[in-house]
């Protein structure tokens, strides 16, 4: 089960981003039937975008139908992902100008992610893509990632601009994420 | 296609195609007109009261309305499976529509449309469409074709309200369809009609002819099939249901196709139905039957019944686990009431306070949601994967579109109502008028043109408060739609539900969510349209045999042979696709357009023009410079990068070059910051391709130049010296001859400021050109890409004069700045204005780059920017409205105001110049060798190499002693006697020299002159440069303002001079000519002249007159050079006279001369030192008392007396070689002074005896007259002479000193003997009587005081006299 996490700038643009494979075995998401025995048909390069953009699994792995290996709509695709969180982006504008919570909890869904938000009051907005439900979870690693963030921008030369780099940050959020996804 | 509209269960589709030869333009018209009839209203349906037809005809004087949409292309293939389930989705009628004029065209007009028909893939619906061919006549013929052709109605064009003859005849073509329900219904009662019915989950009908009632009575054109059994199953069930015929019984209990219902048409009792499912057999379900009558009824319009059917239906369903068609009549179900609301025009549901009125419809399509996303389909075999995704998607669509339009329409009402049944062509512009018209070719949807008007965030929130839904909400249920399954479905469908969804996102604001719909929207089209190229490449390759299959690919022409072949591509509709791109991009915060594309002969012409509007590129520039501020970036770089490759790769797809081309400038441009280094020259290489292409395939755009801001500074390099022109005033030429004095080495410094901020500012904006002769310009260019930029040409920009030069390409190294030197031929004088560069890019629009001369303002908006550069850490917009663009609209606003005057480099050309060149030199080498003090002369000869005469020549000269003693004068830190000096050396001993008296200075084109110059050897010297100015002035066209000055060029000839300083004069000294010296030299014998001669000079030169007249000049002179010089010391006055010596080397010789003494006149010697340049002097420095001063005086004026009388030569020693020596460096001293200057009281001192008759006899003397010999003891006289010599009146004393005094006897007193008053040149003598009483050596000095004054006597003469006494023998 993945979770992938981004902090974006007030202007869009990603400080920083992790992927985390949670050890948590993936709950049974319900998926349709619907999803299943889909055509593996790539006749162009603009089928496989289309068909990565769907969330189906990329046309490049061997499609298994019965074996249940192969997670329907497993949309590991890089840029699919980042085009999800990107698009989350709307729902948490509009959810963010009425709701005084910093933690926007399943704020937007799309295909099988869902995405949960917190939004510092510096506008700086952390996206994360998870799959299962875990508020408290991801509350409490949102917290974490956010008193982290705090301790970054102390730098004085540090804008809202500045991409994060710091390998101290980075393992820390990590041990937050095993912590707590 | 427009099955996506929320009630488009309740719609009659029908189908609108052209016919024959007709007009887009006629047939958009009539089509429009027929379009018009969205609603029939149920009582305007004909009745055909025929029994097997009336079933679904309304009741007379039923309410409602049969709802119709119109398509323009019959619905796909592969949704035949769906004929039976879903009836609204397939076109029930067919209406043409033809034009014609004359009425023998009109059975061509037959045949076509049963062509079209024919064509059109309308068999496999199972209710088969009714058809209708409208024929519009042209003119007024006044066709009367009568019945003679069915299925044709011609409406005359004479006709004037044709509007409600249309609506007649639709509403006929209505009643046929309604027929044709009834006698799809009646063969689907049969008991094989309903196990064909469930015979799978999308069932379809045979051949109606496989039934055994005929059906077909309407009169088609469809030809009677034969019969074969179809399918065997429906065969093995038939004997058990046809018997018990449940379906007969329904249609007598419930009967809507019974005539007692029919004309009350109340729904049939409860208890009626519930009897119904255990009438039925065992064999099937009539759940299904059910259902699509309830669909029929509500395509009929009859919604009371349908209401009852769909209900009764599932009640069947939810015990026969037939999900799919229990979501199906849910579906219907849902719609029924915003039907009926639709035609009571109020809201009937309102009641309810607590619910929402559309909950309870939300309820019922959630649920049939659920039922489609749940069930799993049976098997993938007759694709019901496809068909159930395709149902699911709608559903989820109709839901979606229920909360939309109640949320855009601001709440429950009839305008809410209107929206979901007919939507019109674009469903998420409702409210706002649709901008752009829908430019549906198949295949490209216009996904573009539904983006709506921004909305602004107050507005939606606004419609957020008034209905209660949030916009999240919407979408969270419109997000359910997309999914992977989006892949099961077929290219067509899926582009319209994505497109649906796209723009519903869009209407709801979620710009992002969009772009993402779109992107996929995209990747189907450009699926479809790769795999549709390729599809005719494989035809073309297969059947190339045959020319006539190529030529049937619409717009592909094919030849046979071995030559490439040229494909015409399709290009509609790529507008469209490359806007939605555009669009994605934007959204992502990338300009796709930043570098615009422009029409090469609307370029050609916009530089054509002159006259270039200055304000408008004042905007450009301004343009410019705010792009080039300093931003915070936007987005993210990475699907930045991704979304602009796709951009790429679907114009190269498509193809259209131009904008490959475009897009990839665009994004480097934009984004190359961030960008790696194997993308930007991907991008680079793609454009540069892309643009070959494009130029190749003669496409009419091209891109403006896009590199950002390449230049960086633009600079006039001055012209070589020898071309630069310098501006003189014209005075210089008529005031010369008045005066010379004027010292070229001093008037190069006329102004009197040593810093002139107006001269600097002055220089620093103009430089000169000259007319006709080529400039050249450094421009430095910026490339900031990693990749080296190759510029097509870059050319001045300039306005003013008119100029010559031509563009060049340039290649500007990766990430530098690369200086480039352009040149250029003014054609005019006047005022030349380099406004900046012009640069093109390979393949590109040349686009002009002005570079304005920094000022205040500049200076201002620089600080401006640094501030910005503060400010970038704050975001005070986020989220979209942080694109680069929309921060720049905010910043324009805010500079609008500023008014800007902008200067230009601007440079001078002046007239054209001749030119002069030096042709020959009498140097070889350029090299002078000189003893020091030798002058030899250098003969330049010059040519004209211009076309035009010189008539003013003059030069000027330079050496390397100059400068240094300009510097010295500078510092001011020289004695005045120094000062003297050294100006002297530089005024009157110069290097060079030239006689500008002689020879003409006139030199026509093409002729030669010759030029000597002097040139003097002066130790130190080391190189110098002889300037030649030259003009052509006196024009005959000069202007009548003509301007106080004039343009002379300058030519340089640089000297390299070596001067060995050979003889060194030192130790110079006056001494006094005493009588011994004469009387040596007059004792000088003559035995050997030669030896004589060189020892002591010319003979003659020491006879001299009076001793007392003279004095004694010497010298030495040392010869430090390896060659003896003969060297002479020559006196000027009272005669010529000199004295020569040989010199050996490395010796030294004194050479002696005997000059007379000077006196100069008081006033003479009392001028001050004077300078010789024009210097200022602020204040003379010395501190020196007067007196001080005026020795000093003093000395100065003799020494350059001594100088004007002595000059020194030198002549090679068997050689030719001569040349001055100078005496300049050898100082006068105080005792040189006395001894040269004339005493001012020469004093004569001599002894006499005087016999007693008083005649005075001398004593005697020695040879030399220096000294007395006297006897002791004898009475003497010592008579003392004095003679005035200067020239004023004097009146003097005498002291006398006699030493040793004690042996002298005198008479009188010694001191302050009076003279009394002496005018010039008289004499006095005064005599003492003395006695010498031993014998001894005396001397007796007398001192002459002047009185002139009482306080200040100075002594003015002296005289000695030495005397040797010694006792005589007596001589009587």
């Amino acid at each position: 089960m993945s979770h992938h996490l981004y902090l974006l700038s007030p202007s869009d643009t990603p400080l920083y981003s992790l992927t985390h494979y949670s050890s948590k075995p993936a709950q049974a998401t319900v998926t349709s039937p619907l999803a299943s025995n889909l055509p593996s048909w790539s006749t162009s390069a603009f089928a496989g975008t289309l068909t990565a953009l769907s969330g189906a699994t990329s046309a490049t792995q061997p499609h298994h139908v019965q074996g249940g290996t192969v997670r329907v709509g497993g949309g590991q695709d890089r840029h699919v992902i980042q085009m999800i969180a990107n698009a989350s982006l709307d729902v948490i504008e509009e959810v963010v100008r009425k709701e005084n919570a910093m933690y926007l909890k399943s704020v937007d869904k799309f295909n099988e992610w869902t995405v949960s938000a917190f939004v510092t009051p510096g506008n700086m907005k952390f996206v994360l893509l998870h799959e299962a439900r875990n508020d408290d979870g991801i509350k409490a690693f949102f917290n974490d990632v956010w008193e982290l963030y705090v301790k970054t921008m102390l730098n004085p030369f540090h804008t809202a601009h500045t991409p994060i780099r710091s390998p101290v940050f980075d393992s820390r959020v990590r041990a937050s994420a095993k912590k707590y996804l | 296609m427009d099955s996506l509209a929320f009630g488009s269960l309740a719609h009659i589709h029908i189908l609108i195609v052209p016919i024959g030869n007709i007009h887009r333009a006629t047939y958009e018209k009539w089509a429009s007109e027929v379009r018009g009839f969205e609603t029939i209203p149920l009582e305007d349906i004909p009745i055909d009261s025929r029994d097997d037809r009336a079933r679904f005809m309304p009741t007379p004087l039923a309410k409602g309305h049969l709802h119709l949409n119109y398509l323009s292309h019959p619905s796909s293939l592969s949704h035949n499976a769906l004929s039976l389930f879903r009836p609204s989705e397939f076109p029930l009628g067919v209406i043409g529509i033809a034009s014609c004029s004359q009425s023998d065209s009109i059975s061509s007009i037959l045949t076509a449309f049963g062509t079209a028909m024919s064509g059109l893939p309308l068999q496999g619906s199972a209710i088969p469409a009714t058809r209708n061919c409208f024929v519009f006549e042209d003119s007024d013929v006044g066709l009367d074709v009568g019945d003679r052709f069915p299925g044709l109605v011609i409406i005359p064009g004479m006709m004037g309200n044709k509007r409600v003859h249309i609506g007649t005849l639709i509403a006929g073509l209505c009643s046929q369809i309604l027929g044709q329900f009834a006698a799809v219904m009646q063969s689907l009662e049969t008991p094989l009609g309903n196990e064909y019915l469930n015979a799978s989950l999308f069932p379809n009908l045979p051949p109606s002819s496989e039934f055994p009632k005929p059906l077909d009575s309407s009169g088609g054109f469809r030809d009677p099939a034969p019969l074969p059994a179809r399918n065997s199953q429906p065969d093995l069930s038939n004997g058990s249901s046809r018997s018990k015929t449940p379906l007969g019984a329904k249609r007598v209990s419930s009967g809507p196709g019974l005539a007692p219902i029919r004309h009350a048409s109340l729904p049939p009792t409860p208890a009626t139905t519930k009897k119904r499912p255990s009438a039925i057999g065992a064999a099937s379900s009539h759940g299904r039957l059910f259902k699509v009558l309830g669909d029929l009824f509500l395509l009929a319009g009859r919604h009371a019944d349908s209401s009852v059917w769909y209900t009764e239906a599932i009640a069947l369903f939810k015990n026969s686990q037939d999900a799919v068609w229990h979501a199906s009549a849910l579906e219907g179900l849902a719609t029924i009431p915003i039907v009926e609301a639709w035609s009571s025009s109020n809201s009937m549901l309102s009641s309810d306070n607590e619910k929402e009125p559309w909950q309870d419809i939300m309820d019922k399509l959630n649920y049939a949601q659920g039922l489609y996303h749940k069930t799993a389909p049976p098997s993938d075999a007759e694709g019901s994967h496809v068909h159930q995704t395709y149902l699911y998607a709608q559903c989820v669509l109709r839901q979606a579109s229920l909360l939309f339009a109640v949320w855009t329409c601001k709440g429950w009402g009839s305008n809410t109502f209107a929206n979901m049944l007919h939507p019109g062509p674009n469903p998420f512009l409702s409210g706002v008028p649709s901008t752009h018209p829908v430019a549906g070719t198949k295949g490209e949807t216009n996904a573009a043109s539904t983006l709506p008007p921004k909305a602004t965030y107050a507005h939606m929130e606004r419609l957020t408060t008034i209905t209660g839904i949030s916009r999240a909400q919407i979408a969270g249920v419109l997000a359910q739609v997309h999914g992977p399954w989006l892949l099961h479905l077929g290219p067509r469908e899926r582009i319209t539900i994505l497109q649906a969804t796209a723009g519903m996102y869009g209407a709801l604001g979620y710009l992002r969510k969009e772009a993402y719909i779109l992107r996929e929207t995209l990747g189907s089209i450009m699926d479809l349209i790769v795999c549709g190229r390729q599809e005719q490449i494989g035809i073309r390759d297969s059947g190339s045999s045959s020319m006539n299959r190529g030529l049937a690919q619409p717009g592909a022409s094919t030849s046979q042979g071995t030559v490439g072949i040229r494909e015409n591509q399709r290009t509609e509709g790529n507008d469209s696709l490359l806007r939605i791109v555009k669009h994605i991009c934007r959204v992502h915060g990338v300009d796709l357009e930043t570098v615009r594309l422009v029409d090469v002969s609307a370029v050609s012409q916009a530089t054509s023009r002159q006259d270039r509007d200055m304000t408008d590129d004042v905007s450009n520039a301004d343009d410019d410079d705010l792009s080039e501020l300093p931003q915070e970036p936007f987005g993210w770089p990475e699907l930045q990068i991704g979304i602009v490759r796709e951009a790429i790769a679907v114009a190269e797809a498509l193809p259209d070059y131009p904008s490959v081309a475009q897009f990839s400038l665009s994004s480097l441009k934009m984004l190359h910051p961030v960008m790696s280094q194997s993308d930007q020259f991907h991008f680079y290489h793609t454009a540069t391709r892309a643009l070959a292409t494009a130029i190749r395939r003669g496409d009419r755009r091209t891109v403006e130049y896009w590199a950002g801001r390449p230049v960086i500074s633009v600079e006039v390099l001055s012209l070589p010296l020898i071309r630069l022109p310098l501006e003189k005033p014209l005075s210089l030429i008529t005031t010369k001859p008045n005066n010379p004095s004027i010292n070229p080495i001093f008037s190069g410094s006329r102004d009197p400021f040593l810093y002139n901020p107006r001269k600097l500012m002055s220089g620093q904006t103009q430089s000169i050109l000259v007319q006709n002769e080529r400039f050249e310009v450094s421009v430095t260019l910026r490339n900031p890409f990693i990749f080296d930029l190759q510029l097509e040409s870059i050319a001045l920009s300039t306005s003013g004069v008119r100029i010559e030069s031509e563009g060049m390409p340039v290649i500007i190294p990766s990430n530098s700045y690369h200086p480039v030197t352009i040149s250029g031929r003014a054609l005019e004088a006047g005022t030349l204005v380099i406004r900046g560069c012009t640069v093109q890019a390979p393949g590109g629009v040349p686009r002009e780059y002005t570079l304005p001369l920094s000022s205040e303002e500049d200076d201002q908006r620089l600080q401006r920017r640094t501030t910005a550069l503060f400010e970038a850490g704050r975001s005070k917009r986020s989220g979209l409205d942080s694109r680069p663009w929309k921060r720049v609209d905010k910043q324009a606003k805010r500079q609008s105001a500023r008014t800007t005057t902008i200067r230009y480099l601007e440079c001078n050309v002046v007239p054209e110049q001749p030119l002069l060149r030096i042709k020959r030199t009498s140097l070889t080498h350029g090299a002078v060798m000189l003893y020091d003090g030798e002058t030899s002369t250098i003969r330049l000869t010059f040519e004209n190499v211009s076309l035009l005469p010189i008539n003013f020549l003059r030069l000027t000269f330079d050496d390397s002693t100059i400068a240094p003693a300009q510097q010295l004068l500078t510092e001011g830190e020289l004695s005045i006697f120094d000062t003297y000096e050294t100006e002297y050396d530089l005024i009157s001993r110069p290097v060079f020299f030239w006689d500008s008296s002689q020879g003409t200075h006139q030199v026509d084109p093409g002729e030669k002159t010759t030029v000597t110059v002097k040139c003097f050897g002066k130790v130190g010297c080391t190189s110098g440069a002889v300037h030649v100015s030259y003009a052509y002035i006196d024009r005959h066209e000069v202007p009548d303002k003509s301007l106080d000055i004039f343009h002379s060029r300058q030519l340089s000839y640089p000297v390299v001079v070596t001067v060995y300083h050979m003889l060194a004069c030192h130790a110079m000294d006056i001494l006094s000519f005493s009588a011994i010296t004469n009387y040596a030299s007059s004792m000088l014998t003559a035995d050997d002249p030669v030896a004589l001669e060189r020892e002591w000079g010319q003979k003659g030169v020491w006879n001299v007159d009076d001793a007392a007249d003279w004095c004694l000049f010497t010298v030495d002179v040392r010869n430090t050079y390896g060659l003896p010089f003969e060297v002479t010391f020559e006196r000027s006055q009272p005669d010529l006279a000199s004295t020569t010596r040989l010199v050996p080397p490395g010796s030294t010789s004194r050479l002696i001369l005997p000059i007379k003494k000077i006196l100069l006149s008081e006033e003479h010697v009392s001028r001050p030192i004077p300078t010789l340049s024009d210097r200022q002097f602020v204040v003379a420095k010395s501190a020196l008392t007067s007196a001080e001063e005026k020795a000093q005086r003093e000395l100065f004026w003799y020494r350059e007396e001594l100088f004007k009388v002595i000059t020194g030569r030198w002549k090679e020693s068997g050689g030719t070689r001569t040349g001055t020596l100078s005496l300049r460096q050898q100082r006068m001293t105080l005792p040189m002074l006395e001894t040269l200057r004339t005493e001012t009281v020469r004093v004569q001192m001599s002894l006499f005896y005087r016999d007693e008759d008083g005649v005075s006899k001398d004593v005697a003397v020695d040879p030399t007259r220096s000294k007395y010999f006297a006897s002791p003891n004898e009475f003497m006289y010592l008579r003392i002479k004095v003679v005035n010599m200067s020239p004023l009146e004097l009146v003097l004393t005498l002291n006398l000193t006699l030493d040793p005094a004690q042996h002298v006897i005198h008479q009188g007193t010694l001191v302050d003997i009076p003279v009394g008053r002496l005018a010039q040149a008289e004499s006095r003598e005064t005599e003492i009587p003395i006695i010498f009483v031993s014998a001894g050596q005396f001397n007796f000095t007398s001192d002459v005081y002047a009185i002139t004054d009482p306080i200040q006597s100075g002594k003015v003469g002296r005289g000695q006299l030495r005397t040797a006494v010694k006792v005589q023998d007596f001589q009587p």
